[in-house]
């Protein structure tokens, strides 16, 4: 190797480097960006949007509930709220930053963007129905399932779909430098 | 003639075994690990703050916080504040104890098992270290929200209401990933195609 040119080890600890810049940065505008009052209302709607969606799949699937703005409410009186951070938000700001970061095309970054948001926010209404379900069975493991549990799998599923969307990246790549 | 047995992705294995273990783990620490863990995270904890527990079981933190709070309308005399005390339920304290059975699930998950043990046994001790530090980075935050509500001083609020939110509530949940990402080569290897696709871009640019 001459010297002044990096080799592949150094190169990668470059991309790497820039990876968790870029990441860091854009998790933190987003999350910043959340909090204020504008995004608030905006991510109210989007969680009585998501409330709507489950009360119908629900009667459609033949269950009992009433709705109310974001709460689905059981005929046994249960009811469960989808709050700020229980609309799978946070977790898409993550994919949203890590697809941002890594280095693809802006055509490549548009398909993982939106591919990635509508599979987390299918698994997040799974989610939301089981809690409903769980919760009427015991409120102890509805706190398990939601605070640590739930959460815990999203981000795991975030970071499947990651690796998914890099692997299809890489592939698209290979296919386009191999020779015809 | 014995059935051939499909091979699974390395995305698709990674997520069974992946939420298959979480599952088991998580359950297993709600069931009986989280008495002992938080009592070890109070013993820490304790290192640096004072922690006393009241009968139904919270915490009652004691923060050292030296300022003076100058004279006002409502409260005409200067008053020198030594420390602050609040309560934390003991939910909330469970919050920083969690990541730990998360993290062991994702590298017992990954693949190259020669590698796991290696990576369980620092990770646990940086977990550990991490969850301490995020307990006692909240605390912080929240005796600085607290002085700052009674100072009314509404300066850089954007910023602490920031870092009561990610402190509690994401950084608990990306650490164990973010750990187990640094220290296991190969799931960091497949999950980023390191050295196909980052070092061939980051060349170019």
């Amino acid at each position: 190797m001459r010297e002044g040119i990096p080799g592949p080890h150094h190169v990668t600890h470059l991309g790497r480097f820039r990876f968790v810049l870029i990441f860091t940065g854009c998790l933190l505008f987003a999350f910043g960006l959340l909090l204020t009052p504008p995004i608030q209302s905006l991510d109210v709607q989007f969680s009585r949007t998501l409330v709507q969606v489950s009360h119908w799949l629900i009667l459609a699937c033949g269950g009992h509930a009433s709705r109310d703005a974001a709460i689905l409410r059981a005929p046994g009186g249960f009811g469960v709220e989808m709050r700020d951070g229980c609309n799978a938000v946070n977790v898409t700001i993550l994919l949203w930053s890590a697809v941002l970061a890594f280095p693809a095309s802006w055509k490549m970054k548009a398909v993982g963007l939106v591919v990635g948001s509508a599979v987390i926010q299918a698994l997040n209404i799974v989610r939301f129905i089981s809690l409903f379900y769980v919760g009427q069975y015991s409120l102890t493991w509805f706190d398990f399932a939601h605070i640590y549990l739930w959460e815990s799998l999203l981000v795991l599923d975030t970071m499947v779909v990651f690796w998914f969307w890099v692997s299809r990246v890489v592939r698209l790549d290979a296919a386009a430098c191999a020779p015809a | 003639m014995p059935l051939p047995v499909p091979q699974l992705r390395p995305t698709t294995r990674f997520l069974v075994r992946g939420s298959t273990l979480l599952i088991g783990i998580l359950a297993l620490w709600w069931v009986s690990l989280r008495g002992p863990m938080l009592d070890l995270l109070h013993g820490a904890a304790g290192v640096f703050l004072q922690i006393r527990e009241n009968p139904s079981g919270d915490w009652i933190v004691r923060v050292p916080f030296e300022t003076l709070l100058p004279p006002t309308a409502k409260r005409p005399v200067a008053q020198q504040i030594h420390s602050i005390n609040f309560e934390m339920p003991r939910s909330d304290a469970s919050r920083f104890i969690f990541s730990l059975p998360v993290f062991w699930a994702i590298i017992l998950a990954a693949p190259c098992a020669r590698r796991n043990l290696w990576s369980l046994l620092i990770g646990t001790a940086i977990m550990a270290a991490l969850e301490v530090a995020l307990l006692l980075a909240f605390v912080d935050l929240a005796a600085y929200q607290a002085i700052s509500h009674i100072q009314g001083d509404a300066g850089f609020r954007w910023g602490r209401q920031l870092g009561l939110y990610i402190v509690p509530d994401v950084l608990p949940y990306l650490l164990p990933f973010g750990v187990a990402l640094s220290l296991h080569r190969e799931l960091r290897e497949q999950v980023f195609a390191v050295d196909t696709v980052m070092g061939r871009r980051a060349r170019i640019s």
